[in-house]
């Protein structure tokens, strides 16, 4: 046993120093530092926790799905997921009722509206899809426990287990959202009136507060994006994070409504399933691959993170990570995980290759 | 195409950072632009080689690591005292060197924060890109710790300096295992300070077969070598000598492309 254990201390070792030595580092090097001069943008100040953020906030990270992890920036700068969660709470809404329940109460239409339009479908009453405000209220309205706060813990738990950690709600940004989240309560007690939530809607909209809440990081996300990735088990505990029959409605929705109201232009121009957040996340998926983790608090006019935006769609046309991309030509991602040495990339004349042996002077003292 | 050479020596003492400053020099003179860096951070010293002045290192690597400067900032031409007036028409040959800071709270910070190791990695790519370089030799901390690790991963080629010597031995097959592990295309051995009546040919045959990688030179203890104290390079001041003679031959080695695996 103890043979194997060392075995595996040495791979773990070996791996991170192959990891710490690919080249996939210095694409995204490269990608942080083109972006981080863009000073577009504005950062959520619509409560004041969010207004606090450093808008030069730019972390890169890319989690593969054997678990190897490439950070750039500010990779570690800690935030709150905001909508971010939505997707998550929706997996978790349906491994506590089935697909069928859930469609019940939320549809899986994108919208044109705004996502906190106080609007529902007029034939079924229901919100339009999980990621706009309502679907995502209906949604926590959906996710069972005992009582409150086992409701708090289960949705944290559930995100743990994507993040590989332990996941905090910052009771500062809670507090702020519940103070002024009227607008989200008049969602709510609209889809009472409706009968289309439980009576319980008052702690549900606490609950989907506390769910916007959580802090992560932008290594959170990309092992998040990892996780679905990999069909549903975190890549680097080998925990199941959700049952494999759901990763593919989350990825359906997330590529069909995940970016806010440029969803559409989202899955035809980058094509990878991605939610944003206000705070300045985006988590993105290449199924089979790696997860995508980006964080950067200026937001554009739509509500996504500006370089996080450009990031996500220069790793998509530069890689050919569009989910529908066929026979890509280019460079793969995939073949950047370990280490190129040097001599295969040119970064000189092509002396050195040129050099004869017998190229060795005999020294002459200076 | 630009080569990253390491070298490593699992024991102190084996004269490693006196071999990569030569070999460095040597590489260099041959016409190339060539960098050392001295990733020793925990116990650096090959500054002392290049008669760089203290005084004069005004940001180290470790001001990299730290976030607080660029590599190329950190890095000094010691053309002039390694290898002399050079034509300053054209940009070979030349030779720069990145030192470690000998101040003691930097040493102290490092060994108590420790650092991101990836961070060097991107200081490496930096230099091949930055100063052009068609070489750059890393001088290792002996041992196994992560930045040695991290510079076997992304050497082309591995130079192991070994004594004839038991506890040498046993240490040196530790740094080849790693460093099969992580797949360094071209790896090969010094025998250094071997002592005058040994039968180096018995000696190199011996080594080899006992790690299954070639040796480049077997050294003899170098009296003179001992004298200069680290006070200049080697090669220089004895051009003729016997020690030259062979550390050339690995200068050739190193000089030579690295065999590329077959796609």
């Amino acid at each position: 046993m103890t043979a194997t254990s060392s075995d595996q201390e040495l791979d773990l070792l070996v791996g991170r120093m192959k990891a710490a030595a690919a080249p996939i580092r210095e694409v995204l090097r490269e990608i942080h530092a083109r972006y981080a001069a863009r000073d577009e943008g504005k950062v959520a100040d619509y409560i004041p926790e969010l207004a606090k953020a450093d808008p030069r906030w730019f972390g890169l990270v890319i989690a593969t799905v054997d678990g190897q992890v490439f950070e750039v920036g500010d990779s570690r700068q800690q935030f709150t997921i905001q909508s971010i969660s939505k997707p998550f709470v929706y997996g978790l809404a349906l491994e506590d009722h089935g697909l069928e329940e859930v469609l019940k109460r939320v549809g899986v239409e994108p919208t044109g509206e705004a996502f906190n339009a106080i609007v529902l479908d007029e034939a079924s009453n229901r919100p339009f899809n999980p990621m706009v405000n309502a679907g995502a209220i209906a949604t926590a309205d959906l996710i069972q426990g005992r009582d409150f706060p086992e409701r708090v813990r289960r949705l944290a738990a559930m995100l743990g287990k994507y993040c590989g950690r332990e996941v905090y709600i910052d009771n500062s940004v809670f507090m702020s959202e519940r103070m002024t989240g009227h607008r989200n309560r008049a969602i709510g007690h609209l889809m009472l009136n409706f009968g289309m939530v439980s009576p319980q809607i008052e702690d549900s909209l606490e609950l989907y507060f506390q769910q916007c809440s959580a802090m992560v990081d932008a290594r959170d996300l990309a092992l998040m994006g990892a996780t679905l990735a990999r069909g549903g088990v975190n890549p680097l505990t080998g925990q199941r994070a959700i049952s494999q029959t759901y990763v593919k409605y989350l990825l359906g929705i997330m590529l069909t409504c995940g970016m806010y109201d440029y969803a559409g232009e989202w899955a035809f121009r980058v094509g990878i399933p991605a939610k944003s957040g206000v705070g300045g996340g985006i988590v993105g998926v290449v199924p089979g691959q790696f997860g995508i983790g980006v964080f950067s608090p200026p937001l554009d006019a739509k509500g996504n993170s500006v370089r996080g935006v450009l990031a996500c769609q220069e790793l998509s046309t530069r890689f050919g990570l569009h989910c529908f991309e066929q026979d890509f030509a280019g460079p793969q991602l995939r073949d950047m995980l370990t280490p190129a040495r040097a001599a295969k990339v040119n970064h000189t004349d092509g002396r050195a290759t040129a050099a004869s042996a017998d190229a060795v002077g005999f020294p002459v003292e200076p | 195409m630009s080569k990253i050479i390491s070298t490593h020596s699992f024991r102190g003492g084996t004269g490693k950072s006196n071999l990569t400053a030569n070999l460095a020099v040597l590489v260099a003179r041959a016409g190339y632009r060539v960098a050392v860096i001295d990733t020793d951070i925990q116990s650096p010293g090959i500054h002392v080689l290049f008669r760089l002045d203290p005084s004069s290192i005004k940001h180290s690597l470790n001001d990299f690591l730290w976030g607080r400067c660029s590599i190329q900032a950190a890095s000094y031409d010691v053309t002039a005292s390694a290898i002399g007036q050079v034509d300053e028409s054209t940009d070979r040959p030349r030779l720069f060197l990145i030192p470690s800071s000998i101040n003691a709270g930097e040493l102290a910070r490092i060994l108590r924060e420790g650092y991101d190791v990836s961070r060097l990695n991107d200081g490496l790519q930096d230099l091949l890109s930055q100063l052009r370089l068609d070489f750059l030799f890393i001088d290792t901390h002996p041992g196994v710790n992560e930045e040695t690790l991290l510079s076997i991963a992304v050497s082309d080629s591995l130079v192991l300096i070994v004594r004839p010597d038991q506890q040498d031995f046993q240490g040196t097959a530790v740094a080849v295992e790693l460093a099969r592990k992580l797949e360094v295309p071209e790896m090969f051995l010094v025998v250094n300070k071997a002592l005058a009546g040994t039968d180096f040919s018995v000696l190199k045959d011996f080594v080899e077969s006992m790690y299954r990688v070639d040796v480049a030179a077997v050294l003899p203890l170098n009296n003179e070598m001992v004298e200069m104290a680290s006070g200049g390079i080697f090669s220089n001041r004895y051009p003729e000598h016997p020690f030259t003679r062979e550390l050339k031959r690995v200068a050739e080695r190193i000089l030579k492309p690295v065999p590329q695996p077959i796609a």
